[in-house]
């Protein structure tokens, strides 16, 4: 095996179940998170340059494109008119647990436990709204009418918890370098 | 035509993906001509980055790694004929990833490296505040007939907490075990703990940031979805400091 090859390999097996974990978060359907994160690795690897990355690195940028297709494929079911009956009453949350277990010992562990941190500091309120709006990718009128709320009071919610959570992750380092 | 204020009012909106279609594409139009907006962006990408991985992680099925990488390689005999073969694809290898930046073997074993030292990192991490702990708290633990144990790891130095906990059997279908903080107003979530009987869960916690000084801390079964407010389910264990 090439170095090269071998590096994504190591990359694939660094990166999947993080991946795997918001896609599956917001699509709710595991076949197609794993085609959202073979596209992933696909267009990263034949467009990233050494800038392209971004100043973050390459973990977020491998986060950002998934969940940039995630979201397109969300828009898609609208168009087809089957997000809102696909996801009533089926997502989990963002903080379902995982299938199979974990431990401090894999690379990123604890990104995800300072990430759940933040998010576990939130109002109910506003954590409720950034579950439903940023893992189940519904959008903000989408969620007014699932909680029953004002679309005023959905993006209020939204606009104080982002803020939180700017501060709270903008410490936060790329732990693939 | 919307003025330059109601984009200014909605660039986290946009940069979390979280507008309605119609409204993101009014953004991602407004982009191409505003300099100080497209700063904003970055600079909130930037600071949302790891947001994502507030999900947990998803192990592959197995299969995955060697159908993503066939797929991948696949993409890149595909190269567009514009370009020169050979030149694209070395220069598509050396620019894959941070670790990757510099050129051929160097940056590869850069990578290598790095991917050790974060795994070193962590493990380090979880085993500093094991050595420093000044108290280890310990409960049995008794789940579908499979008994295990709650260890408590606690760094009073640094505020931390190694947790760690095995012999669980996987969480009931519709059920996820929680861990929680008993604070002085009450019980604050923390981690959710994914169990396996063939290998113990660790993780490495602060203390919450709400309910005061924390006096304990408890593991219980909880019905999915539930998400927020107190206890609902079995408690499982239950120690005080």
């Amino acid at each position: 095996m090439a170095r090269d090859e071998q590096a994504l390999v190591e990359l694939v097996d660094l990166a999947t179940p993080w991946l795997l974990g918001i896609t599956q978060a917001m699509l709710q359907d595991r076949d197609e998170a794993e085609e959202v994160v073979m596209e992933t690795f696909r267009t990263v690897w034949q467009n990233v340059t050494p800038v392209g990355a971004g100043p973050t690195g390459l973990m977020p940028y491998l986060l950002r494109v998934a969940r940039h297709r995630a979201i397109d494929r969300l828009r898609s079911r609208r168009r087809r008119a089957r997000m809102l009956a696909a996801a009533a009453g089926e997502w989990t949350g963002a903080s379902a647990a995982p299938v199979e277990p974990d431990e401090a010992g894999r690379p990123g562990w604890q990104v995800h436990t300072r990430v759940h941190a933040a998010l576990d500091a939130l109002p109910p309120d506003q954590r409720a709204a950034v579950d439903l709006a940023y893992f189940g990718g519904l959008t903000q009128s989408e969620i007014a009418a699932r909680l029953g709320i004002p679309l005023g009071t959905v993006k209020t919610r939204l606009r104080l918890a982002f803020a939180r959570l700017r501060t709270s992750l903008a410490g936060l380092k790329d732990w693939v370098v | 035509m919307k003025p330059h204020e109601w984009f200014v009012e909605h660039r986290v909106d946009y940069a979390a993906g979280i507008l309605e279609a119609d409204d993101a594409a009014a953004f991602e139009a407004h982009l191409a001509g505003c300099e100080a907006c497209r700063q904003e962006i970055a600079r909130i990408e930037a600071d949302l980055a790891w947001l994502p991985m507030g999900a947990p992680p998803v192990p592959p099925r197995p299969g995955l790694r060697r159908r993503i990488v066939e797929h991948v390689l696949d993409g890149r005999r595909r190269v567009p004929a514009w370009a020169a073969p050979a030149a694209l694809a070395a220069s598509l290898l050396l620019a894959l990833g941070v670790g990757w930046m510099a050129q051929g073997q160097r940056a590869s074993l850069r990578r290598e490296l790095a991917v050790e030292r974060a795994r070193v990192a962590a493990l380090e991490d979880t085993l500093s505040v094991m050595r420093q702990a000044g108290r280890v708290l310990y409960a049995d633990l008794e789940m579908g007939g499979a008994r295990g144990a709650l260890v408590i790891f606690a760094d009073e130095k640094t505020h931390r907490w190694s947790v760690v906990v095995h012999g669980l059997p996987p969480a009931p279908g519709g059920e996820r075990y929680q861990f929680w903080f008993i604070t002085e107003d009450g019980m604050v979530r923390g981690a959710q703990v994914p169990a396996s009987e063939d290998r113990p869960m660790m993780f490495t916690t602060g203390m919450p940031e709400r309910g005061g000084s924390v006096m304990g801390a408890a593991l219980t079964v909880e019905p999915a979805g539930a998400d927020d407010g107190p206890p609902r389910g079995k408690q499982l264990a239950h120690l005080m400091l």
